[in-house]
């Protein structure tokens, strides 16, 4: 026993030594690699193998357009690995970090600037339009203004509301800020037992907040990158948050698994939430819940605003077959591909074109999406926002609890994030 | 000579026998120590992990903001607060529920040893399911029985005050079957011969449990003292799967800031809390087993 501190210390020691003689330790002075030119892709059909990794349900159904791909290029064939959502980041690090990578990869929205910083993926090539795509959508491919993917499908909160109880308060769906706090005050007098849910705590309280400081006219970074946090909107923003709280419309502390179930015995009027929610409410009541609750856009302030997410694909930097991959990626991004894709998945498409064939303009549940997509918005793409995120939901929280005044709140927000900085070089 | 030469060919074949479990402990243990003492040292982030040399030494700089972090000293404090409760508790309902099974039950104790063994096998997942049901505050089984002797629960896991007694209960009720099943088998060590004769004397049963029950309970004691704090120390799984550290940073443990900063890309940071964990960690074993020892 008494061997091994010594054995510990002098293997600590010699793998120190052996590492500092082989390398010239200390950061070298350049600031970044700056990005390769964006190349562009060849004409032609895609050929050779392709490994693409995707996550959740996208990589449960993704050999369905795998297929379709291999049809239109028989000289290609695509293999799908699914990886869990949980363990994806760790899963993608560590490939980018050993080179073993596949040639495409889903990104979830919020994950872009982390692999751009381990220089994990590839700049996108020219021949891809982003005008194609909503705006907000194409934002969070861009990290240190270049684009390194393409939006894939994307996802926006709304708020879904009781139908019924709406009539019976004989009111017409919130448009202002105003509105919104007389619509759950009704919705309250109509029998729930809370007008309306909004996140009080944990992960991700900050994505449910942030709409209402963009609709307040609050940006989150200025055009040099500096933080702006500690505005008159934020302060505007969170008294507006916090008072459905304080004034008894909304739970002091919201129980997330409790929401739905509430929502479908009418003890609670209304939540904010995104368009994978009608789904888990019709499993949970059954189809005929369809007609009992409506949904839409999130109110509006100065602006209009919701937080747009989903997920981009990416083509990595170290991919064997980069060409073809590319040509799969512009596939999957085809107006035509992208409404089949939501037949298959449900997944809203990303390009805007494919908002116009009926398969979703005629469609009631989806349609009021398309005009939240175009003003949503996504956070900062840079690589130390989920630590900003993490510090905003304690800050967040501590308004609801009452610890701090929204005047504290958004300072301290403005003294968090500029000591965390952006985490760009 | 001819003594030194076997004594020789004895040591090759013992490292022989040892050259693959020796060969594996360094691959797998030795590197990620040495390679977390190395971070902890540098200003290593996530974004340097395909060029892990080219970093900056930074001396015990990411100590110093370790130890001045107002977070860490908050989570710090949560940690000794449910390690100074949950540690005394877990060894003394060990200890009871050992010696009740000792003693009388012979019929059910194996029963009895599944029932409360059945906790420590169980998945945390589906653990924190089935507390989240009891602790909910308005239909949970822990209010609606209150509610019968009329007092009103609290909201359990959103109170500030109560969120880490909660989970000192469940940290308790998950960890409490294994000491007790080493207990158990401590006290099935302890001669029968010795009870009889101090029952001869007349000592009563307080007084046995008191004099000879954990006088030679003492390494076994110590052994579950030095585990469960090892364990408990690292306090993770419950604030992770039940309340995320909140509310308001109430349930927020040294373990899981160290997840949540490795998380962000801090790596330096994150290895140098990884090793103030280790210290006190060293620190508390070293005063059980000051206090615990077994008297020459």
């Amino acid at each position: 026993m008494n061997r091994t501190p010594r054995l510990v210390v002098a293997a600590t020691a010699s793998t120190l030594t052996l590492a500092l003689a082989l390398t010239g330790c200390g950061r070298s002075d350049e600031a970044g690699t700056p990005a390769d030119s964006a190349g562009s892709i060849t004409d032609g059909p895609a050929t050779g193998t392709l490994e693409v990794w995707a996550m959740g349900t996208e990589g449960e159904l993704l050999p369905e357009l795998a297929e379709q791909f291999e049809a239109d290029n028989p000289d290609v064939t695509v293999n799908v690995t699914p990886v869990p959502w949980e363990s994806s980041t760790e899963k993608i690090n560590t490939a980018i970090a050993t080179g073993e990578v596949p040639d495409v990869l889903q990104v979830g929205t919020t994950l872009m600037s982390g692999f751009v910083g381990l220089d994990g993926l590839a700049p996108t090539p020219d021949g891809i339009d982003s005008a194609a795509f909503f705006p907000g959508a194409w934002d969070t491919t861009v990290v240190d203004g270049t684009s390194y993917g393409v939006p894939w499908y994307v996802e926006t909160r709304v708020l879904y509301y009781r139908t019924d109880l709406a009539e019976e308060s004989g009111q017409e769906p919130p448009q202002t800020w105003a509105d919104l706090t007389d619509f759950a005050a009704g919705l309250q007098d109509a029998g729930a037992e809370h007008g309306i849910a909004l996140q009080t705590r944990g992960n991700s309280t900050a994505l449910m907040y942030l709409p209402f400081y963009w609709q307040a006219g609050g940006e989150i970074m200025d055009d040099a990158d500096e933080f702006t946090l500690d505005s008159d909107a934020q302060v505007k923003a969170l008294t507006y948050y916090s008072s459905f709280m304080r004034d008894g419309l909304a739970p002091p502390v919201l129980v997330e698994d409790e929401k739905v179930a509430n929502f479908i015995d009418g003890d609670l009027g209304s939540f904010v939430s995104g368009p994978w929610e009608r789904a888990n409410l019709l499993t949970t009541a059954g189809d005929d819940f369809a007609d009992s609750f409506g949904v839409v856009p999130l109110p509006s302030d100065e602006t209009t605003a919701s937080f747009i997410g989903g997920s981009n694909l990416a083509v990595l930097a170290d991919a064997a077959n980069p060409d073809s991959a590319w040509k799969f990626v512009q596939f999957a991004t085809d107006p035509a591909v992208q409404v089949d894709w939501f037949g298959t998945s449900n997944d809203l498409p990303a390009v805007q074109a494919s908002w116009d064939d009926p398969a979703l303009a005629d469609n009631e549940s989806v349609a009021v999406y398309e005009g939240a997509l175009e003003t949503a918005r996504s956070t900062p793409a840079i690589p130390a926002w989920s630590e900003i995120e993490h510090e905003l939901d304690l800050i967040i929280e501590q308004v609801i609890a009452g610890d701090l005044t929204p005047e504290e709140a958004a300072a301290q927000m403005q003294e968090a994030a500029t000591s965390i900085g952006t985490g760009l070089d | 000579m001819v003594a030194s030469a076997r004594r020789r060919r004895t040591g090759l074949a013992a490292w022989g026998f040892a050259l693959p479990f020796t060969v594996l402990f360094a691959v797998f243990m030795l590197v990620p120590v040495a390679s977390s003492l190395y971070m902890a040292f540098t200003d290593m982030q996530g974004a340097d992990l395909r060029t892990p040399w080219a970093v900056n030494f930074v001396g015990l700089d990411n100590f110093v903001e370790v130890l001045g972090d107002p977070k860490f000293h908050q989570a710090a404090g949560n940690t000794l607060y449910f390690v100074g409760v949950a540690m005394p508790l877990t060894l003394a309902i060990a200890l009871l529920l050992a010696v009740l099974l000792n003693s009388g039950l012979a019929w059910f104790r194996s029963v009895f040893r599944v029932g409360f063994y059945a906790p420590v096998v169980t998945s945390i997942v589906a653990v924190a399911v089935v507390w989240r049901f009891l602790l909910q505050p308005d239909f949970g089984l822990v209010n609606s029985t209150l509610d019968v002797i009329g007092i009103e629960g609290p909201r359990w896991l959103t109170d500030e005050v109560w969120a880490m007694p909660s989970l000192i209960m469940m940290a308790t009720w998950r960890n409490v079957g294994y000491t007790m099943v080493i207990l158990l088998a401590g006290l099935q060590g302890i001669p029968r011969d010795l009870y009889e004769a101090s029952a001869i004397d007349g000592a009563g049963a307080v007084r046995q449990f008191r004099s000879i029950t954990v006088p030679l309970l003492r390494p076994t004691l110590l052994f579950c003292a030095v585990i469960t704090g090892i364990g408990y120390l690292q306090f993770f799984e419950e604030p992770f799967v039940m309340t995320q550290g909140g509310p308001l940073g109430a349930t927020n443990s040294v373990a899981y800031e160290i997840f949540n900063q490795f998380g962000f890309g801090n790596y330096g940071l994150s290895a140098a809390m990884s090793y103030v964990l280790f210290i006190a960690i060293v620190i508390l074993s070293y005063l059980q087993f000051r206090l615990l020892r077994t008297e020459k």
